[in-house]
C-alpha cells in the first residue's frame, strides 16, 4: 500500500458545505452555534479557503452575539457576565424579558467568539474587553477554577482554558487571578503526570491540553524542553511528557486515555500539549499522518474512528488541526495554545 | 416521550401563549437545518421564558424542549427557576433526570442538573447516586461523566464503604480499565475509612504487583506502582519489590516496554542493581558489543528504542538526558 495521499479538494468542499448549511443533526448542539462557526472558518483558514465566505458577514453575526450592560441591569446583576451567548436560543430580544438573567452569555462562546474574530483579522481592541473582563472574573470560584455562566454549570479545566484564553487574546490578564488558576489547574495533575478535568479525575487528553495551554498562556511554562524540565515549581513535566507521549499507540493515533481506542482529535489534544513544552519532534510523525489518513472520509473531513462513518465538523476541523502541526502540505501554521491561525496572532 | 407527538401549538393549555420566533439577526452564518417540530417547542419555550412564567405548564414545556435538545442550558436554568418556585418534589425530578441521562449518557448539562438535586437532597441521596452512577458504568464502564459525578458524590455526601471493593470488582471484569484504576487511588488517598496514602502503600504494591504478574503487557497498573511513590523517589526506589517486579517480569520477556521504562526510572533515580539484576543486564550487553562501555540506565534505553521503535525518538532523547 503507497503512502496516503491528504486529499485536499475533498476537505474544501467539506468545510464548504458546512459553512453554507449544517445539517439538522447539528440542531442538538445548536448551543454552541459559535463553536461550530469557529470549525467551519477554522477549517477554511486551515485550508487556505477563507475566501469562500464573507468576512464582514461573519464579524456582525459574531458580534451579535454579546451581551451589552443594558440601562436596567442593577446591582442585584452584578454576577452577570457580559460576554458571548453561543446561539439565538440562548439570547432573548429585549424588551420582552422579564427575567433579569435574560441573556446568560457563555465562556466556551465568548472564547469561541473571539477566535473566530481573530481568524477573519479583525482588531479586538474594537471589542469592549473591560466589561467582559471584569464580568468574568466573577466567575473564577475559591478554588481558582471558572464557572462558565452565573447561572451555575459544572466548572472544569475547559473554562480554565477558555478564561486564560481570552485574557491572552485581548492581551488583558484583569479577567482572573492567576496564581489561583495556577493552584487549581497543579491541583489536577493525576498520579501518572496527565490531567484530570477536576481534582481526582482520570488522565484525559482535552483535559490535559487545557491545563498545560492555560499555564503557557498565563506564563507558567516555557517554550523548550530543557527549560521546563529545570523549572520544578509548577507542573512534573517529565511524568507529563512520559504520560503524552504513551498516548501514542499501535496505528499510530493518539488516544485520549490509556488503554482506549485512538481517535482523530487526539492527535491534536495531546500533539498540542507536546508541542507546547518543546517535545513534539519525540513522536513518530510518519506513523500519526498515517493513522490521521486512515480518518479521512471519502466525503471529506475526518472521522473520529478509521471506520468510515460520516464524518462530522469536531473531529474534520481537529484532523487538519493536527496535520497543520504535522506541517503537511498546503495547511497554514496554528497558533496551538490559542487555537488560532499563526497568521491571525 | 415519543416523537411524532402533536407539538405545543396543538396543546389546548398554550392556546393564549404567542410564540415567538427566533431572530436569526443578521446573516446567519453556517446556519442550522432546523427541523419544523423543533422550530415550535423554542418559539413557545421563548415566550414562556420572556413572560418569567413560573408554572406546571411551563414545567412540561421544558420536558418537551430538553427531548429536541437536552444540551440547551438557559432550558436547565429555566426549569430549576420553576421546580423552586412551585416548590416541586424533588425525588420525582430525580426519577425523570434518571431516565433521561441513560439515554445521553455523555450530556454535560444532564448530569450537572443531577448534581443540582444532589445537592439539594443531601446525603440521604448518596447511595440513590452511587447505584445510578453504577448502573451506567455497568452500560460503559470508563463513561468519564459517571465517574466525575460518582467521585463528587463520595466526597460531597458520603458512600465510601464499599467503593474500594467496588474497584476490585470492575479490576475483575476488566483489569485494563484505567477509570477503575484511576478510582482506586482516589479511594485509597481520600477515603475517611482507610487511613491515607502511607497506611495503605503496602498492601496496594502487593496488590498491584500481583496485576502486573498476571498482564506485565497493562499499562495501567505500572503507572498506578509508580504513583504510590509520587512524590516519594528515594522511597520509590528504596522498595526492593519494584525493582524486583521489573527483574521478574523481564526474566520472562525483555521485550516488556512498562518494565523497561520503570527501570529505566528507578535506575535515572539512583537505583543500585542488585547482583542478579547486574548479572542480567550484564548479559543482554554482551549481546550488542557497542554497549560495552555504557552504564546500565544507557543499556536500557538502547533495549526501548529496539522494543519499542514508535517512541524510538523519546528513548533516543532520554538516553541524552543521562550524561548530563
Amino acid at each position: 500500500m503507497g503512502k496516503r495521499d491528504f486529499a485536499r479538494p475533498h476537505h474544501v468542499a467539506f468545510f464548504d458545505a458546512m459553512a453554507t448549511e449544517l445539517p439538522d443533526e447539528y440542531a442538538t448542539q445548536e448551543v454552541n452555534h459559535l463553536t461550530l462557526g469557529y470549525f467551519a472558518v477554522g477549517g477554511l483558514s486551515l485550508l487556505r479557503e477563507l475566501d469562500r465566505v464573507n468576512r464582514d458577514e461573519i464579524t456582525r453575526w459574531v458580534l451579535s452575539f454579546q451581551v451589552h450592560p443594558e440601562a436596567h441591569d442593577t446591582e442585584d446583576n452584578k454576577g452577570l457576565f457580559y460576554g458571548f451567548c453561543g446561539s439565538r436560543s440562548t439570547q432573548f430580544p429585549l424588551p420582552n424579558v422579564k427575567d433579569p438573567c435574560h441573556n446568560v452569555s457563555h465562556l466556551a462562546s465568548t472564547y469561541s467568539a473571539l477566535a473566530i474574530l481573530k481568524n477573519v483579522g479583525y482588531d479586538l481592541a474594537n471589542i469592549d474587553s473591560k466589561t467582559l473582563l471584569s464580568s468574568m472574573k466573577k466567575l473564577q470560584q475559591p478554588d481558582g477554577s471558572f464557572m462558565p455562566t452565573h447561572i451555575g454549570a459544572e466548572t472544569d479545566l475547559r473554562f480554565m482554558y477558555c478564561a486564560a484564553a481570552i485574557c491572552s487574546m485581548l492581551d488583558d490578564w484583569t479577567g482572573m487571578d492567576k496564581l489561583k488558576a495556577k493552584e487549581y489547574i497543579l491541583n489536577c495533575q493525576s498520579y501518572d503526570g496527565g490531567f484530570g478535568m477536576v481534582p481526582g479525575s482520570e488522565s484525559h487528553g482535552g483535559g490535559t491540553f487545557c491545563a498545560v495551554a492555560a499555564l503557557y498562556l498565563m506564563g507558567f511554562v516555557q517554550v523548550d524542553l530543557a527549560s521546563n524540565l529545570r523549572d520544578s515549581s509548577s507542573i512534573d513535566i517529565r511524568m507529563l511528557l512520559d504520560w503524552c507521549l504513551q498516548r501514542q499507540v499501535t496505528g499510530g493515533g493518539f488516544q485520549g486515555r490509556r488503554n482506549k481506542p485512538s481517535d482523530t482529535c487526539y492527535a491534536f489534544w495531546v500533539g498540542g500539549v507536546l508541542k507546547i513544552i518543546g517535545a513534539y519532534h519525540l513522536i513518530d510523525h510518519c506513523a500519526l499522518r498515517e493513522f490521521l489518513l486512515t480518518c479521512q472520509s471519502p466525503y471529506g473531513g475526518f472521522t473520529k474512528f478509521p471506520d468510515g462513518r460520516i464524518p462530522d465538523i469536531y473531529h474534520s476541523y481537529y484532523g487538519l488541526a493536527a496535520l497543520s502541526l504535522l506541517e503537511e502540505e498546503g495547511l497554514e501554521p496554528l497558533c496551538v495554545e490559542l487555537g488560532i491561525l499563526s497568521a491571525a496572532l | 416521550m415519543e416523537h411524532g407527538k402533536s407539538g405545543p401549538s396543538s396543546w389546548p393549555e398554550m392556546a393564549d401563549v404567542v410564540p415567538v420566533p427566533q431572530d436569526d439577526g443578521p446573516s446567519p452564518v453556517v446556519p442550522i437545518a432546523y427541523r419544523d417540530d423543533f422550530r415550535e417547542v423554542m418559539d413557545y419555550f421563548r415566550a414562556l421564558y420572556c413572560a418569567g412564567e413560573r408554572s406546571p405548564r411551563a414545567l412540561r414545556l421544558t420536558n418537551e424542549a430538553i427531548e429536541l435538545n437536552p444540551a440547551n442550558y438557559t432550558v436547565w436554568h429555566f426549569r430549576r427557576l420553576i421546580l423552586e418556585a412551585l416548590d416541586s418534589d424533588l425525588q420525582e425530578e430525580i426519577n425523570f433526570i434518571e431516565k433521561i441521562a441513560e439515554c445521553n449518557p455523555k450530556n454535560y448539562q444532564i448530569w450537572h442538573h443531577k448534581r443540582w438535586l444532589a445537592e439539594k437532597l443531601g446525603p440521604g441521596v448518596a447511595n440513590r447516586e452511587h447505584e445510578f452512577t453504577m448502573k451506567i458504568l455497568a452500560l460503559d464502564a470508563k463513561n468519564y461523566h459517571a465517574w466525575s459525578h460518582r467521585q463528587w458524590v463520595l466526597q460531597a455526601l458520603g458512600g465510601w464503604e464499599s467503593e474500594l471493593q467496588y474497584c476490585n470488582q470492575l479490576l475483575e471484569e476488566d483489569i485494563f480499565n484505567n477509570s477503575a484504576w484511576n478510582q482506586r487511588y482516589l479511594v485509597i488517598t481520600r477515603s475517611p475509612l482507610l487511613g491515607g496514602l502511607m497506611a495503605m502503600r503496602d498492601s496496594e504494591v502487593d496488590f498491584t504487583i500481583e496485576a502486573i504478574l498476571a498482564n506485565p503487557r497493562n499499562e495501567s497498573p505500572w503507572k498506578y506502582l509508580k504513583g504510590l511513590y509520587r512524590g516519594e523517589n528515594n522511597l520509590l526506589v528504596a522498595d526492593e519489590r519494584i525493582s524486583d517486579v521489573c527483574l521478574k517480569v523481564l526474566n520472562k520477556d525483555w521485550s516488556c516496554v512498562f518494565a523497561l521504562g520503570l527501570l529505566l526510572d528507578l535506575l535515572r533515580l539512583g537505583l543500585q542493581p542488585s547482583d542478579e539484576l547486574k548479572a542480567a543486564l550484564e548479559s543482554t550487553r554482551h549481546c550488542d558489543p557497542e554497549m560495552a562501555g555504557d552504564d546500565f540506565a544507557t543499556t536500557v534505553c538502547c533495549i526501548l528504542q529496539k522494543y519499542d521503535p514508535l517512541r524510538i525518538n523519546y528513548w533516543s532523547w532520554y538516553k541524552s538526558t543521562l550524561s548530563s
